[in-house]
């Protein structure tokens, strides 16, 4: 019975307290106790050498070594042939599907394709997703396009059969979702870039190492929507449905997934959204496709990239647009099927399938290539289009790169001033001050914005990253977050705040979101390599890029949140619209500023360790240097500073909310 | 406005084995929840149980009987355990200590397996927010507990269409739930519990969240249901005139006790405490006290040529008999004067329905 326990929970207590108690009053305080100790005792104490566990690299190199004799064996053991042969399973399966969408031919798959996201999803999905057929085949890029499809169905499938029964037995069992909650957490708080060596060495280069490091970000969308979805069916259906005696196969299949389906299935839109911001780096281990195109093609031939970018985010935006379409077209709640509409819809389906077998036929009868064909000459024009696609980003590309223009002009110059007076100055600060001021440092601040225990936990990731011999790599990481940081908080909540406040402005901004937000990782550092070629500026600004969007949405939220009495009584008092906006509405809108930042600054850190891969140094570029060079050991132990790091900012952070929702709960 | 239904007088046999026998029931919420019976602590009040340990009673201590055909309501205020202690009957909540028998089976003790064919065939459940499963249609809906107990479709359908008829929704047989009213909702519940024709009809506040007018209706129809379909019911509700309603007997829960158990007039006639009193205050008290509750002693020099009314009929119908003659009315009981009432008596109940 809620009601019983509703009706005892207790009343907020509100403490009145010294403005010396105030968070950021004590946050400064610290930071300014630790620029004191950086002016008296500057490049004094490195991180102490009798701290570092300095075979740790040599061990890792060991492992490895001992991990392909042990592969290379005739008599393996059991763990290795069973681990060989799931990872060789992933990579026929990446292979057969690759293959399945050749042997469809290209007008085949065309069919194929828009046909299905028709019957399920409506004309207006259909039409972008042949807009999308479309343009893979006028960038010249039908072959890779099919290979990142393959690749999207085989770890988008896989992510799915994981997650929804997990995401089931975490909707059904309160105790479960506990359990898994850390699991999921660490999931989404580590870069996806700090797993690849892992998996790079565990299941080596190729399309299964691609799937799985995929998988495990793309998994806890999965899990957390669908379980979101279970609890979300009335619990007085479910009662009824137990009061009648249904077992608990009856239960789930009867009433608790057809009644989630909708969730479930924005689920599998989230996930595959997820999966395709993984494409261009899961193309570093061998995902090939478009992210590999990507990512060889960033310094050899960008415009080339920046093709392959474009028919990544087209791909992303079809597949979104047409889960979304499908999730809401085919919720039996809301669609009110009876017996007549039933049996048109068994005879779309038919034509449908009718209209695919028909188009696979004669396409192949007529002699249709496997993709696309863009050899110069036949069909003529379509080459042509390529070519000058890329003629024309290759022209925008040197106008924004040649100095005598006004946009380099302008972004040089900004590009510099980060540079020098907050990249650089927040780096030497960060990497001469005393190493144990700035462990202490950063732990009084876990402790004083989130409690002890996050606050012990900063501690230890700080410890591990320390004793790992990276401590001056981790800091100037650190660095280029924090600022990364600032900016794009700044940026969300001015945005966010305006936002909430005009409807006409929400709406401006709701597209550049959702664009913003379904781009890979990497499509955004890469037009800041040309436009700010400034050392370690691009990784940070496409940093900014990626969060702020995020911080925008938690504020607009937080601050339309806020109790329309509340701001009623304000106004009642004379308030002026600023002095609601300061006296009621930010203030009471904290929690979800608060939780901006968090967010903000995991996703930033996912960008700052990708630009290692573009000149943004710090572990993002040892990772890069352990997946290009093959410094494994070196490669790894960044990867784990980076996991450290990725907990202990979440932990600095994460503010009292997650107490504070538990103390209710 | 008529406050008892139109049966008179006390239907229910009581003579012989109960149908539904709830022995010592408990229900705690929280942990170790079960260490905490027999201790000094389950006397505690529910504010220092919580204070104390953190656990919060939902039911304490209640036994009730109900017999076969009865209607027996559980009254009380949300937060009064009457509705977790509907769930324990059927362990839809676990109870913490007790003993519950339905029908001989001691559910307490049941197998899953078990528990799930007393679900499926002898209880059924109608819930305050209905329950309905939203992708499927009326008739769907209907059919569904006979769709967990394995019955071929056409047979279950055709069963659900005669629930359809019974309810007086055939129109509506396609519909989704979202398409109908919250009465018309409710009577897709009702007429999917009867489906499955169980013996015993547990509704859970099934009217509170319909507007006073359907709810006025519903609550005919149950009484209607009752006399076509004789059904035992246990029936919670907050709301006293719809317990004096329908109840042959009613239990009325406090902080998860039963405070009073009786029929309508008892309660009214004789209110326990202070709490029961509160509650029966404002009920006219002639709609609900019987001949027998006013009447007095018959003596030699009262004539016995008035009109002749049974004992149990109220004191409200018989004002009509009062008012036609000058002599005093007879109570009569297995056709014998058991007792008189004349003008004054009535006029005194009337007067102490407005509380002075």
């Amino acid at each position: 019975m809620a009601s019983v326990a509703e009706t005892v929970t207790p009343a907020p207590i509100v403490v009145h307290r010294h403005w010396w108690r105030g968070r950021l009053v004590q946050v400064t305080g610290i930071v300014a106790l630790m620029y004191v100790a950086y002016r008296a005792w500057a490049i004094e104490y490195p991180w102490p050498n009798d701290l570092v566990w300095n075979s740790l690299s040599l061990h890792l190199d060991d492992f490895q070594v001992w991990l392909l004799t042990e592969r290379g064996k005739e008599d393996q053991s059991i763990v290795f042939t069973v681990f060989e042969g799931f990872s060789s399973a992933i990579d026929h399966l990446v292979e057969w599907f690759n293959r399945l969408l050749l042997w469809l031919t290209w007008v085949g798959t065309t069919v194929a394709g828009v046909a299905l996201i028709f019957r399920f999803g409506g004309l207006r999905a259909a039409t972008i997703m042949l807009f999308a057929f479309a343009a893979f085949a006028l960038t010249g890029l039908w072959e890779e396009s099919m290979q990142t499809l393959a690749l999207m169905l085989v770890s988008v499938g896989l992510s799915l059969l994981v997650g929804i029964p997990l995401g089931v037995a975490a909707g059904r069992s309160a105790g479960f979702r506990r359990a898994i909650a850390p699991v999921l957490d660490a999931m989404q708080i580590v870069p996806a870039f700090a797993y690849l060596m892992p998996v790079a060495i565990l299941f080596s280069i190729g399309p299964a190492a691609a799937v799985v490091s995929t998988m495990i970000y793309a998994i806890p969308p999965a899990i957390r929507i669908t379980a979101l979805g279970v609890r979300g069916v009335p619990v007085s259906t479910v009662e009824a449905a137990t009061s009648m005696g249904a077992t608990r196969m009856q239960l789930i299949g009867k009433v608790q997934l057809p009644l989630a389906r909708r969730m479930i299935l924005l689920g599998v839109n989230q996930t595959i959204l997820f999966a395709l911001s993984m494409v261009v780096i899961a193309g570093l281990i061998g995902g090939g496709g478009l992210g590999a195109v990507v990512t060889s093609g960033l310094y050899s031939n960008p415009a080339l990239a920046i093709l392959a970018g474009l028919a990544i985010v087209i791909i992303a935006m079809a597949l979104d647009r047409s889960t979304e379409a499908i999730a809401e077209q085919t919720d039996p709640a809301h669609r009110h099927l009876d017996e007549t509409r039933k049996r048109r819809l068994r005879l779309q389906t038919l034509a449908i399938v009718g209209t695919i077998v028909a188009g696979v036929g004669i396409s192949k009868a007529f002699g249709a290539a496997g993709a696309y064909p863009d050899e110069a000459g036949n069909p003529p024009h379509t080459a042509t289009i390529e070519e000058w696609l890329l003629t024309k980003i290759q022209v925008v590309l040197d106008y924004v790169q040649d100095p005598t223009t006004w946009v380099f002009a302008i972004t040089e110059r900004v590009g510099i001033f980060i540079l020098q007076q907050l990249l650089l100055p927040l780096q030497e600060f960060l990497m001469e001050a005393p190493w144990f001021t700035t462990v202490a440092g950063l732990t009084a601040i876990a402790f004083v914005v989130s409690g002890l225990r996050p606050a012990l936990t900063t501690l230890a990731m700080l410890g591990s990253i320390g004793f790992t011999g990276i401590w001056a790599l981790a800091m100037d990481t650190l660095s280029q977050v924090l600022v990364a940081t600032a900016i794009a908080v700044a940026i969300g909540v001015v945005l966010g705040v305006l936002a909430a406040e005009s409807n006409r402005f929400s709406k401006v901004m709701r597209p550049v979101n959702d664009l913003l937000q379904t781009l890979p990782q990497l499509v955004y550092i890469i037009p800041f390599i040309y436009l700010m070629p400034v050392s370690i500026v691009p990784g940070s600004v496409a940093g900014v890029l990626y969060a702020f969007p995020v911080t925008l949405r938690l504020v607009e939220r937080g601050v339309r949140d806020v109790a329309p009495t509340s701001v009623e009584a304000a106004s009642a008092f004379g308030a002026s619209r600023r002095q609601v906006l300061t006296k009621v509405k930010l203030p009471l809108a904290g929690d979800a500023v608060m939780l901006g930042v968090n967010q903000a600054i995991i996703m930033v850190l996912a960008l700052v360790v990708i630009g290692g891969l573009v000149g943004s140094g710090g572990l993002g570029y040892e990772v890069a240097q352990g997946l290009v060079r093959g410094q494994f050991g070196q490669g790894v132990i960044a990867s784990v500073a980076i996991l450290a790091l990725g907990i202990a900012l979440d932990r600095v952070t994460q503010g009292t909310r997650r107490s504070r929702k538990e103390g209710i709960a | 406005m008529l406050l008892v239904p139109d049966w008179p007088g006390d239907r229910v046999d009581r003579t012989g084995e109960p149908l539904i026998r709830a022995d010592g029931v408990w229900k705690i919420f929280g942990r170790r929840e079960d260490r905490i019976i027999g201790t000094p602590a389950a006397e505690l009040s529910r504010a220092e149980l919580r204070a104390q340990t953190g656990c919060v009673i939902a039911v304490r201590d209640v036994s009730i009987r109900v017999w076969p055909g009865e209607v027996f309501v559980v009254m009380g205020l949300s937060g009064s355990g009457k509705s977790t202690l509907a769930r324990t009957l059927i362990r839809l909540i676990e109870p913490t200590a007790g003993r519950i028998l339905i029908a001989g089976m001691e559910v307490t003790a049941a197998s899953p397996a078990e528990l799930r064919q007393l679900r499926r065939h002898m209880v059924s459940m109608v819930f305050q927010h209905f329950g309905l499963l939203a992708h499927r249609t009326v008739i769907e809906n209907m059919a569904f507990g006979l769709e967990v107990q394995g019955v071929q479709r056409n047979e279950r359908l055709a069963r659900a269409r005669e629930m359809l008829r019974l309810v007086g929704l055939e129109e509506s047989e396609s519909s989704f739930p979202d398409q109908l009213s919250g009465g018309m909702q409710q009577r897709v519940g009702v007429a999917r519990a009867f489906a499955v024709d169980p013996k015993v009809m547990l509704y859970d506040e099934p009217f509170s969240a319909l507007d006073p007018l359907i709810r006025r209706d519903m609550q005919d129809e149950i009484c209607r249901l009752q006399v076509e379909t004789e059904k035992t019911m246990i029936f919670i509700t907050h709301d006293l005139p719809e317990a004096l309603r329908l109840g042959d007997r009613i239990a009325i829960m406090r902080d998860g006790q039963i405070v009073q158990l009786g029929t309508p007039e008892e309660l009214v006639g004789s209110p326990a405490d202070e709490y029961v009193a509160n509650f029966t205050r404002d009920i006219p008290k002639s709609h609900v006290l019987t001949l027998r509750w006013v009447m007095r002693e018959p003596v030699p020099e009262d004539s016995t040529d008035g009109p002749k009314l049974d004992v149990t009929t109220t004191v409200r119908r018989a004002l009509p008999a009062l008012a036609a003659g000058e002599k005093p009315v007879c109570a009569v009981e297995d056709g014998r004067v058991v007792g008189i009432v004349d003008r004054a008596t009535v006029l005194q109940a009337i007067a102490d329905e407005r509380g002075d």
